[in-house]
């Protein structure tokens, strides 16, 4: 994966962790966005700010096709522009009032966001099925180094001495953490899942107690 | 940005029902300090080296300077007047700008949305135009003529009301809210926001009340004000820039933002910038 | 049933949330916690020696575990949340009634240092907390893979409502939620149930209300 990641799809969540009319924070390389899903089902990333305030747009709530600050209720349309604001409920937001936006795409039950306009569609998972996210407080190296693999160009790595069917999506969250997404063959029981997300628990431990020894030396 | 504006300023660093002969230590605008109670049953505040700050006790709470205050603390008559219930309702700390926590306090746009159902419900969002003035000769920021339709305005109130509020900076991290006071119409509430910075990104919050209510238990008009409080707390936490911007442009006013429009002009005129961001980053 | 009570508490909070699930009647008895301490008062350590509240009085009966207020409020007038239909429900529930003391002392203990000034080793708080987070998240990913929506069981029991509370309010202790999205589709159902009622630092879930129509008002 390249370290400039403008332009390029970054895995922002599962699918299954963004229900309908939810929103939750995530990252674009150095951004922080609001990741929402709207009642139509339709997912948008934007940016995790209102311009009212300040406030963060995470902390807000979807009705409808538009995301609400908590703050004062200000709410922003899938293009970002402000619809609403609850203390002058007679006027019409001024167009110059909105939030940056970011490409998302959703497929494998991944959903994935870009900076900028990325080239192409994301990477398929070929096979595979999402299980979990997990947040790792390490740097991708001391994963790939307590997997024993690297990771291949797209972000996605196979533990060495993990269960069968068991691959890693990886995406840098900056500040020294990884958002790794867990997937599993999509052929794979209900005890093999439990297994697969016990294994990347250990995979964490290890990951993390490499990073501090690093840290230490 | 820095503390120069400010340094003469009176703050806020405990309640004096509460002080202690071992004294507590806190911060103030950076510089560690510690609020003890002398032999005499004064209180004493010392500062980093050890130096004697200034002091007076007021409103329930110690004022304490890291400079020499040319001034006496604002005024609140209304807390001398015979009948009114004081309301020492304690410190709670927060992670933001002291100059966001009284700027919070200023808003009324965020009822419907953070105190639901409290101060605040849809579809009753609408805020209607009110008065703000920088009063030259006080030197004090006025918001008068403020209404808002509130269904639980005041812990004596039962069903919704339209109160009536009036709003009052006397000093930077310092706010005075009038309100429509449910047992006497012809009187207003009194209900403070008296913030210690403790540094430009954190500050120990210390709310107190002069109110005409001689039913409700003095626990539960703590608990009140509590709630209201914290439920700001989440707020006040996850804003950002965490520093209050004063460059226009960086964040967007409105008609119902008026206070606040006034309130950082007045900081930018005074210098008063500790805990605010000049230019946009 | 008389609660004494503390607003700010997510102790006490769990009986008051239990007792609006379950439609059960509580008469509240504010106790000035903060800044007040009256929870060390004579009085208050007569019903209670260990000096903590929630404290729930019922004629003779006095509890002041919070869990057994959970379960009592529950037996007494909604005993679904009981749970228990299995052998394995019934010890996943008593697993995570347990597992909620550590989300008190950790979460709860980074909470009270944040917030209201309590001296205490702050960054062992949070490392103990993140800890028992990330516990919970595995929990619930794996009870989401057993088809279960909750802790224990596919519908809400006493276990649930121990847990969530130090949970949601952990960001008052400088601990975030963002890093466990299991918690939070936890949290949203949790929040979501008929009779829900919120505490402060924990905001309505404004989207379970449709958009009001738009009411300009004589200016």
């Amino acid at each position: 994966m390249q370290s400039d990641t403008a332009g390029s799809w970054v895995p922002v969540a599962l699918s299954s962790d963004l229900p309908a009319l939810a929103v939750m924070p995530a990252r674009i390389a150095s951004e922080t966005v609001a990741l929402w899903r709207s009642a139509s089902g339709r997912a948008t990333a934007s940016a995790d700010r209102c311009p009212h305030r300040g406030m963060r747009l995470s902390h807000g709530f979807v009705r409808g096709e538009a995301l609400s600050c908590i703050y004062h209720g200000w709410s922003y349309a899938q293009g970002g522009q402000c619809l609403k604001i609850p203390a002058h409920p007679g006027l019409t937001p001024p167009e110059t009032i909105r939030v940056v936006t970011y490409a998302v795409a959703e497929q494998d039950g991944v959903v994935w966001a870009a900076a900028g306009a990325p080239a192409g569609e994301p990477p398929r998972l070929n096979g595979f099925a999402p299980l979990r996210s997990v947040t790792v407080d390490a740097a991708i190296g001391f994963i790939e180094a307590a997997a024993g693999v690297g990771m291949n160009a797209d972000g996605f790595l196979s533990p060495a001495d993990a269960p069968s069917g068991l691959c890693l999506l990886l995406s840098d969250q900056g500040a020294g953490q990884t958002l790794v997404h867990v997937l599993i063959g999509q052929d794979a029981g209900p005890s093999a899942r439990i297994a697969a997300s016990r294994a990347v628990e250990a995979l964490r431990r290890r990951a993390e107690a490499l990073s501090t020894e690093g840290a230490g030396a | 940005m820095n503390k120069i504006g400010m340094i003469d300023e009176w703050y806020p660093v405990g309640l004096f029902s509460q002080l202690d002969p071992n004294g507590r230590d806190t911060w103030l605008m950076g510089e560690p300090i510690r609020v003890a109670i002398d032999g005499e049953g004064n209180p004493l505040v010392t500062g980093g080296n050890g130096r004697v700050l200034a002091v007076c006790v007021r409103y329930g709470h110690v004022w304490a300077s890291l400079g020499k205050p040319d001034h006496d603390l604002f005024p609140i008559p209304e807390a001398d007047q015979p009948g009114r219930r004081l309301v020492e309702v304690g410190v709670v700390r927060v992670r933001c700008s002291p100059l966001r926590a009284v700027e919070n306090f200023l808003d009324i746009a965020h009822f419907p949305f953070v105190h639901t159902d409290i101060l605040g419900s849809e579809p009753h969002t609408e805020v209607q135009n009110y008065k703000v003035e920088i009063r030259e000769e006080e030197d004090e920021v006025w918001a008068t003529q403020v209404k808002f339709y509130q269904p639980q305005a005041a812990k004596s109130a039962s069903g919704g009301i339209t109160t009536e509020y009036m709003y009052r900076v006397p000093a930077p991290t310092c706010s005075v809210l009038y309100k429509t006071c449910p047992p006497r119409p012809s009187e207003w509430d009194v209900i403070t926001l008296f913030v210690q910075p403790l540094f430009e990104d954190v500050c120990d919050v210390w709310p107190w009340m002069a109110l005409y209510d001689d039913d409700t238990p003095m626990t539960d008009l703590i608990h009140f004000q509590q709630t209201i409080f914290l439920q700001d707390r989440s707020i006040l936490e996850n804003q950002i820039p965490t520093l209050l911007p004063l460059d226009p442009g960086m964040e967007i006013p409105t008609r119902a933002d008026l206070t606040s429009v006034a309130y950082r002009r007045w900081l930018k005129r005074h210098n008063y910038t500790y805990g605010a961001q000049l230019v946009a980053q | 049933m008389k609660l004494y009570d503390y607003i700010l508490s997510p102790s006490c909070y769990k009986v008051r949330l239990m007792a609006a699930l379950a439609g059960a009647a509580l008469e509240l008895k504010p106790v000035d916690f903060h800044p007040g301490n009256e929870h060390r008062s004579p009085a208050m350590l007569a019903l209670n020696p260990a000096g903590t509240i929630p404290i729930l009085e019922d004629g003779d009966l006095l509890l002041t575990e919070s869990s057994a207020m959970l379960a009592y409020i529950a037996a007494k007038a909604a005993p679904g949340w009981l749970g228990g239909d299995s052998a394995e429900e019934t010890a996943r529930i008593q697993q995570w009634l347990a597992f909620s003391a550590r989300l008190t002392s950790s979460l709860g203990g980074a909470r009270l240092t944040q917030m209201l000034l309590v001296p205490c080793d702050i960054a062992a708080l949070q490392k103990s907390g993140i800890a028992a987070l990330r516990e919970l998240e595995a929990g619930l990913v794996e009870q989401s893979l057993r088809g279960c929506r909750f802790l224990a069981a596919d519908r809400p029991t006493i276990a649930d409502i121990a847990c969530f509370p130090y949970v949601a309010l952990a960001p008052d202790g400088n601990v975030s939620l963002d890093p466990y999205p299991t918690i939070r589709l936890w949290s949203r159902a949790l929040r979501a149930l008929p009779g829900f009622i919120e505490m402060p630092g924990i905001h309505r879930l404004h989207e379970l209300k449709p958009e009001p129509e738009v009411q300009a008002e004589e200016a």
